[in-house]
């Protein structure tokens, strides 16, 4: 860690992001004006408010491995990968021929199909755990794990994380990104609703607490174990960067929620196949009760997995709950899946995405050499920046951080060929398999000269 | 529409049947059911959807092709299933392969915009009559958004839905979705019954429940809650007890009750819409309401939804008031086949089709049940139709409730034996019809119903 840094001089930074805009809104012609026409059928002009990040949506025209290309034909290295989904890159050949030859026979039968089981079975593998199921979402999946938690238990509260993202269903869209103002006291944070319209009672059935704190998480148990069903947790928490568990803490809310009656649910969505060739149960080392997956498990189609213990699914196994979707197991992303897990991210693609890594690593070297107010994470696929000269150890660590220095980071990087998701204040990068040196070293490139512009 | 004097049914007869008929499927899926043993090991119940595991046994499928279907036992039947109604293009359609196979290569997910939104939000607008439309993964989605579309705009929290409707998973309209007689409480006033164990009663007491194709129930709850209610659900064709149709009046009455309290009007057509007409149920019954819900037959064969709404009701969404997200939402894999389901599939001049073999369906099958007198009738619009087991019509849930479903049993296993496959569980036959079928198939669907009226009254 830096022990001095530099200050960043916030008006030279928004001078740079005016110039930085409007050197970008001269590339995006096309994507400017197809917003408007997208726009008198799709509010917004785009299919999801996370499209919308100003300063405006950018429409992609193509992806081929690691790069992508907009609608105005700028090619950039993708390190967006649609919100970490195309960990393996995008049109894959072996994707590509899974996906061709499935469609040819059917793709869609609401029926089972023998591809839902060898994918069982490879999450199986990678995680230890012996029973899974299939949905269409991370937002499906995590629905799942809180209607299982509260049957099996019989009780009603739920236990997130503060500033923690598990979907958009009304019980875990509590205390999303709370501002400072209605987050209330740090031990006894408040239940925030994150969007209009939640049904009441939500606050009343979701308490969260900070990301790496121990006792906060003994004490809410002390207080109300007896109605807590279980806890969902993001072992990595990736909406502020990439926050990693300290030593021993998944373990520890583990054997806290066993000894109350509860279960303890791990969100894997996001770190599922890109920390680890396990994700975070390989990672960290800890089995939890049941487990989400989505993002990469379908190689860039709507997916998603829910997977636990004997224990864990013994109502759904003996038909006491239904777990249900008309599009469950769709075999079209089951053909994709199972490419995906048995051909594309074997454990040697987890070598390529280290190697990646140990060129980002340079922009350490440049934090340092500019004694930036930064710190670099990474855990394979999965890295960010943090404004902040000690990593992120919890969400209200972000409350410090001015938006407008990683605003400027990514409006540098499109504007250089690189391709990131937007809000990095809270997104980390996500990189593939099929990057080459060149496409990482283009980003740490980008860095040194965005710190070069910032310190001048 | 009822026959005069109808036989009544003898169910030990009906019963030995069953036995008779189970007897017979066993040894035609014997890959089936060894398979399920292994499945068993690594998928929880051996299927992907508890709705996939149906008595006497799962049964898993090898291929699709146009109106036709491959179990792994090789079993080829005509498919009237149709993935509980998603594929009225058939499967593997040329065209939506096509799309498929030419988007794969380019690219299948950014979880940014495409080029291809605004011409699918285009049909869409053209077909259900409303101007702005988002898209996500699944009518679970779809519905979950519609109902958080309805309380952010009208910051009312309850719900009113209808008694024995499906409408996706999620917790807010998980109520009184197949409620046990027992539990369901008087017609004037339905209990809200949790569909399933971990849904709080919170969130169930929520929902405000009525009869379908009553409105004076809806009038006496607004009367009762109207500051309150947020809006109302509502399949406008009834389809999780065959297919009930709304009387005439009825739709527009609850558009115009729940307008006057300030209240909104949503329509699930994730079954109806682009299957009874090109417009969906919208255009049958002639009244847009605010909201509608779509998936299944949008996607072609891919998991898919959509929300339509008025810009009124998109307003804060537009402004950025709130947001409606999802990482998979427009997948440009998922939109290329559904470009070429609405655009190249769909089109208006299948739906004469759709009727045309709808209606060989129904004077087939209504000329058996009158031959052997079966207390039952036959109902449907376009590529949805159902026999429904009953001498006086079933206009809402409790009309169905007495139907002894060991009849629809029979008739399921007597077609699953007779090469026609169909979709199991509901209390009626219900069917689903593709672009593929002919009017051999519904020739061969109401031979093998012949074969059943035969035995069942004999």
């Amino acid at each position: 860690m830096s022990t001095e840094t530099v200050e960043i001089d916030i008006q030279l930074v928004e001078q740079l992001i005016k110039e930085e805009t409007a050197a970008l809104d001269a590339k995006h012609a096309r994507s400017l004006s197809y917003r408007d026409e997208a726009a008198v059928r799709l509010p917004g002009g785009v299919s999801s408010s996370w499209q919308m990040w100003p300063p405006h949506p950018i429409y992609i025209d193509r992806g081929k491995g690691s790069h992508v290309w907009d609608i105005d034909g700028n090619d950039y290295v993708d390190y967006h990968n649609g919100y970490g989904v195309m960990v393996m890159g995008h049109a894959h050949p072996k994707i590509v021929e899974a996906v061709q030859r499935r469609v040819e026979l059917g793709t869609h039968f609401a029926q089972p199909t023998e591809d839902a089981l060898i994918v069982a079975e490879q999450l199986h593998e990678r995680t230890g755990l012996p029973f899974w199921r299939f949905g269409n979402s991370g937002t499906e999946a995590t629905l799942d794990l809180v209607r299982i938690m509260r049957a099996t238990t019989g009780r009603d509260l739920l236990v997130k994380i503060e500033g923690t993202y598990h979907g958009h269903h009304d019980a875990l869209m509590v205390s999303v990104f709370p501002s400072e103002a209605d987050a209330g006291p740090a031990d006894h944070p408040n239940s925030v609703p994150q969007t209009k319209g939640l049904a009441p009672g939500t606050l009343e059935n979701t308490v969260c607490v900070p990301f790496n704190d121990v006792e906060a998480a003994e004490r809410l148990f002390a207080e109300r174990g007896s109605e807590i069903a279980g806890m969902v947790i993001e072992p990595v928490m990736t909406n502020c960067g990439v926050v990693l568990p300290d030593p021993g803490y998944l373990q520890r809310l583990k054997e806290i929620c066993h000894q109350h009656g509860a279960m303890f649910s791990f969100d894997e969505v996001k770190s599922g196949f890109t920390v680890a060739w396990g994700g975070a149960i390989e990672a960290f080392g800890v089995q939890p009760d049941l487990v989400a997956y989505a993002k990469a498990l379908g190689a860039g189609l709507p997916c998603g997995a829910i997977g636990g213990t004997e224990d864990a699914l013994r109502m759904v196994i003996d038909g006491d709950l239904d777990q249900v979707g008309t599009f469950n197991g769709n075999p079209l992303t089951m053909a994709a899946a199972k490419v995906n897990l048995t051909e594309v991210l074997t454990k040697d693609a987890y070598v390529r995405l280290d190697e990646i890594n140990s060129i980002l690593h340079g922009c350490e070297d440049i934090i340092a050499k500019h004694k930036l107010p930064a710190s670099m994470k990474t855990l394979s696929a999965k890295g960010s920046i943090d404004w902040r000269s000690e990593p992120i150890h919890s969400y209200r660590d972000l409350w410090a951080i001015d938006d407008r220095v990683p605003q400027l980071g990514w409006l540098w990087q499109l504007n250089r060929g690189v391709f990131k998701s937007p809000g990095s204040k809270w997104e980390s990068w996500t990189t593939s398999i099929v990057m080459s040196d060149q496409d990482a070293q283009r980003y740490v490139d980008n860095f040194a000269s965005f710190a070069e512009a910032i310190t001048n | 529409m009822a026959v005069q004097d109808p036989i009544e049914f003898d169910f030990d007869r009906i019963d030995s049947l069953i036995e008779r008929e189970e007897a017979e499927l066993e040894p035609k899926r014997g890959a089936s059911i060894a398979y399920r043993a292994v499945a068993d090991r690594f998928v929880a119940g051996g299927v992907a959807s508890s709705w996939q595991d149906s008595p006497p046994h799962a049964i898993y499928i090898d291929r699709g092709k146009g109106n036709r279907l491959w179990d792994i036992d090789q079993n080829e039947y005509i498919d009237f299933h149709l993935g509980y109604g998603a594929m009225v293009v058939g499967h593997a359609h040329p065209a939506i392969v096509e799309a498929i196979q030419k988007q794969a290569p380019l690219g299948t997910h950014f979880a940014q915009p495409t080029k291809q939104l605004d011409v699918i939000g285009e049909n869409l607008a053209d077909r259900f009559d409303l101007p702005l439309w988002r898209f996500c993964n699944s009518g679970t989605e779809a519905t979950l958004e519609a109902t958080r579309l309805m309380r952010a705009n009208t910051g009312r929290d309850l719900i009113v839905k209808i008694e024995g409707t499906y409408h996706g998973h999620h917790d807010s309209l998980m109520v009184s979705v197949a409620p046990d007689p027992a539990d369901m409480g008087p017609r004037d006033h339905p209990a809200s019954v949790p569909q399933a164990l971990g849904i709080p009663q919170v969130f169930a007491d929520l929902v405000r429940v009525v009869p379908f194709n009553d409105l004076d129930a809806v009038r006496a709850v607004i009367a009762e809650e109207g500051d309150r209610i947020a809006g109302m659900i509502v399949e406008p064709a009834m389809m999780n007890c065959g297919v009930i149709l709304p009387e005439d009046g009825y739709l527009q009455g609850l558009k115009d009750l729940l307008h006057a309290n300030g209240s909104f009007l949503a329509y699930d057509e994730v079954k109806t819409g682009a299957t009874l007409a090109y417009g969906g149920a919208t255009e049958v019954f002639g009244v847009t309401p605010d909201v509608i819900c779509l998936a299944k037959a949008i996607g072609g064969g891919t998991p898919c939804g959509a929300i339509g709404a008025t810009r009124e009701l998109y307003q804060p969404i537009i402004d950025g008031t709130y947001d409606m997200a999802g990482t998979f939402n427009g997948n440009p894999l998922t939109m290329a086949a559904s470009a070429a389901t609405l655009l190249e599939v769909l089109t208006p001049d299948v739906y004469d089709g759709f009727n045309r073999i709808d209606k060989a369906m129904k004077d087939g099958l209504s000329s058996v049940i009158e031959r052997y007198k079966l207390p039952a009738y036959v109902t449907g619009v376009g590529a949805k139709g159902s026999v429904i087991y009953s001498t006086k019509p079933v206009r809402e849930y409790r009309d169905a409730v007495g139907i002894d479903e060991r009849l629809s049993y029979l008739a399921w296993l007597f077609q699953q034996n007779r090469g026609v496959f169909k979709s199991p569980w509901t209390k009626q036959e219900t069917w689903t019809l593709s672009v593929w079928h002919t009017e051999d198939d519904a020739k061969a669907y109401v031979d093998n119903f012949e074969e059943f009226a035969a035995a069942v009254s004999s």
